[in-house]
């Protein structure tokens, strides 16, 4: 792992010299504005970005983000990028509502503007979404009951009742298994977690006491599958309990492995980098985007296309992947 | 709540009551374990699955953390102090030592590792008491500051991810068994070696307050500092003191904490202070100082854990379970303030 991560670092280094020696060279130059500057998450997102800069002709594709998660960081980088000129940036906004106005600036400079993870962005002309979190929910909710046999008890975790996706996954989880599985029984839902893995380790334990037959738990943070499968593997119950939740797979992966959580689903941020760039290159020429198009990466070939909240529009795929004990090697991040 | 009639029920010849009623009002502590009989069989009643060893065992586990940071809470409230930091110093030493050893000594044993964590904590405890002391401000003020600080040195500068590949000696160290039974239902249930750690707490902290001249001192100044400072106790050494010894077990809390969860996160644990804080009031401590005892502490901590522990037991839907913990505070709370009233 260290020496990939080393890898990646020379990678993001040699990038970095390149992606600004290059830009004369190129004709046109996309930047991508992350959250937090060498995070897991977008480390492995520059992968994608870089991708599309190498396949695709006459582009330079960079990716920079704040040293700090922090809204104003992250407006001063996009303020730099407008003085520079560039052709189009593609932004993941730390905090959507604070961007409004650079966001703004930037489109009235004649930059295209493309956003991710932001369907409540009004300055942006494209946002993209990996998927629809109701159907997300559902997904998570159907793995669950093929696991379950489709029968049993169940019960469902988020980070906090405030976290609005965690809430809408375990609620269209709900409403799944109340339409489609007769014989799963759901009980004492949305559990609080608090995104610690210790606090969803006291409740899972708790919910064990409480219903001696669960059969199958889902987890809404990140952090409640590993909560969630070392409080089963210690009563030894593994592979008696069906876990699926939202998590990373390096950090889930001794519990993959051990069967203590049965798998967990995620985009992945390599091929949101790639088709944020892509869409980000359709808007420099012009190009038109279309209900149900394809945009040529798995996940992403039958783009949902809405009217945002402000003059953009938000192309949502269906771009989840599902990591078990048996894929799990494919994912270093 | 406090009937006057009560007022003097000290007096000779009370009726049974009356003397009942007095007793508690010099034990607190028994106040707390009433209390916790009493959550105990509501919850029971309402769901038999509460009667089961494993709950013992499940309960011990979850009030360690907050029993280390409890005990240091008390050692400074005796002295009327107020200690807001505790853990974020819990925070930055768990994440800082856990993820450094991991990248230049992954083996490095257990005992050096909790020595360490001690050691850092105790530090950053010293310079909590040095500012409260120097900058004579108030340690609520003063603890925030810090606490605001500390996490965001953390934050900024060792690392915002989740750490999963702690070092097997502290991994281990969690996974140290005391006692280990079956459940009816095929399940194991653990009681895990680490509590041991705040049994000796615990002792420690009760020994310094009621068997050494810094109790006494500490104790004096909880009461009336101006007048222990005219006795001659030293303030400076006091306030180090009682900031160092917090910080040290909420620097040792901290490592458990990783040891116990197998894996570092620096958001871990922000967040719970006012569970503690709660928790050494609802032990009979008085939030304005001078006056608290370690079983008190102890049972506080349990208390608020039984709470906090039992309602999906109890069948309290999640969107209420925050609403029913603030209600028993406030209700066990106003008991409490009756009880000095009497």
């Amino acid at each position: 792992m260290a020496i990939l991560n080393k890898l990646a670092l020379g990678a993001l280094m040699l990038g970095t010299a390149f992606g600004t020696s290059s830009t004369f060279a190129a004709d046109q130059t996309i930047t991508t504005v992350v959250k937090l500057a060498g995070e897991t998450w977008f480390t492995r997102m520059e992968q994608g970005v870089k991708e599309y800069g190498e396949k695709t002709e006459g582009v330079a594709a960079t990716q920079v983000g704040p040293g700090k998660a922090d809204a104003a960081q992250q407006e001063r980088l996009i303020e730099d990028l407008i003085a520079k000129k560039v052709d189009a940036i593609a932004v993941v906004p730390f905090d959507p509502p604070m961007l409004e106005g650079v966001l703004k600036r930037a489109m009235d400079r004649g930059i295209k503007v493309m956003t991710h993870e932001a369907n409540n962005l009004k300055n942006t002309m494209v946002d993209m979404e990996a998927f629809d979190n109701a159907a997300f929910g559902a997904h998570f909710n159907d793995q669950l009951a093929k696991c379950m046999g489709e029968k049993g008890t169940w019960t469902s975790f988020v980070g906090s009742l405030g976290s609005l996706t965690h809430v809408q996954w375990a609620d269209a989880s709900a409403a799944n298994a109340e339409a489609k599985y007769p014989g799963m029984k759901l009980v004492s839902p949305k559990n609080e977690s608090f995104n610690d893995a210790n606090t969803a380790y006291n409740k899972t334990k708790e919910l064990l006491k409480k219903y001696p037959d669960l059969k199958g738990i889902e987890g809404g943070s990140a952090v409640d599958p590993i909560g969630i499968g070392r409080a089963i593997e210690e009563a030894g119950l593994t592979g008696k309990i069906c876990v699926y939740g939202i998590g990373m797979p390096k950090d889930t992966s001794r519990w993959l492995q051990s069967g203590a959580v049965t798998g967990i689903s995620l985009w992945d941020p390599k091929d949101a980098g790639f088709v944020m760039n892509k869409i980000a290159k359709m808007l420099i020429d012009g190009q038109e985007f279309k209900d149900g198009m394809d945009l040529g990466v798995p996940g992403y070939t039958n783009m949902q296309l809405k009217q945002g909240p402000g003059k953009g529009i938000i192309l949502t795929g269906q771009a989840w992947i599902d990591v078990n004990k048996d894929n799990l090697d494919k994912y270093d991040f | 709540m406090s009937d006057f009639t009560w007022g003097n029920s000290t007096s000779e010849g009370a009726a049974w009551p009356k003397r009942i009623v007095a007793w508690l009002v010099r034990h607190p502590p028994a106040f707390t374990l009433i209390l916790i009989v009493l959550v105990s069989v509501i919850v029971g009643a309402i769901s038999p699955e509460f009667w089961q060893i494993s709950n013992i065992f499940d309960m011990a586990r979850a009030s360690v953390v907050t029993g280390m940071f409890g005990l240091g809470f008390l050692m400074i409230l005796a002295a009327g102090g107020i200690d807001m930091s505790f853990t974020a110093i819990a925070a930055l030493v768990m994440y800082w030592i856990t993820t450094a050893v991991a990248a230049y000594m992954p083996s490095m044993p257990m005992p050096l590792i909790l020595l360490m964590a001690a050691a850092g904590g105790t530090l950053l405890g010293v310079c909590n008491g040095l500012l409260v002391h120097y900058l004579r401000a108030p340690a609520l003020i003063v603890t925030i500051g810090t606490q605001y600080v500390i996490r965001g040195f953390l934050l900024t500068f060792i690392g915002t991810e989740l750490f999963v590949n702690v070092p097997t000696s502290i991994e281990s160290f969690g996974k140290y068994e005391l006692w280990q039974v079956e459940t009816d239902s095929g399940s194991i249930a653990v009681l895990p070696a680490y509590v041991l750690v705040l049994v000796v707490a615990a002792i420690v902290t009760w020994w310094i307050l009621n068997r050494t001249l810094m109790g006494r001192a500490i104790f004096a100044i909880g009461g009336n500092s101006s007048i222990a400072e005219r006795l001659g106790y030293d303030l400076r050494k006091v306030h180090v003191f009682i900031f160092a010894y917090a910080g040290l077990l909420a620097g040792v809390a901290g490592m458990l904490h990783v040891s116990s969860n197998r894996l570092a996160n620096p958001f871990d644990l922000s967040g719970s202070e006012l569970g503690v804080i709660a928790a050494v009031v609802l032990g009979g401590a008085r939030i304005t100082g001078g006056s608290g005892t370690v079983i008190g502490t102890i049972l506080g901590v349990i208390l608020v854990t039984l709470v906090n522990n039992v309602l999906i037991l109890a069948g309290i839907p999640s969107s209420w379970q925050t609403f029913v913990v603030g209600c028993f505070i406030i209700l066990a709370g106003t008991v409490f303030a009756s009880r000095e009233r009497t």
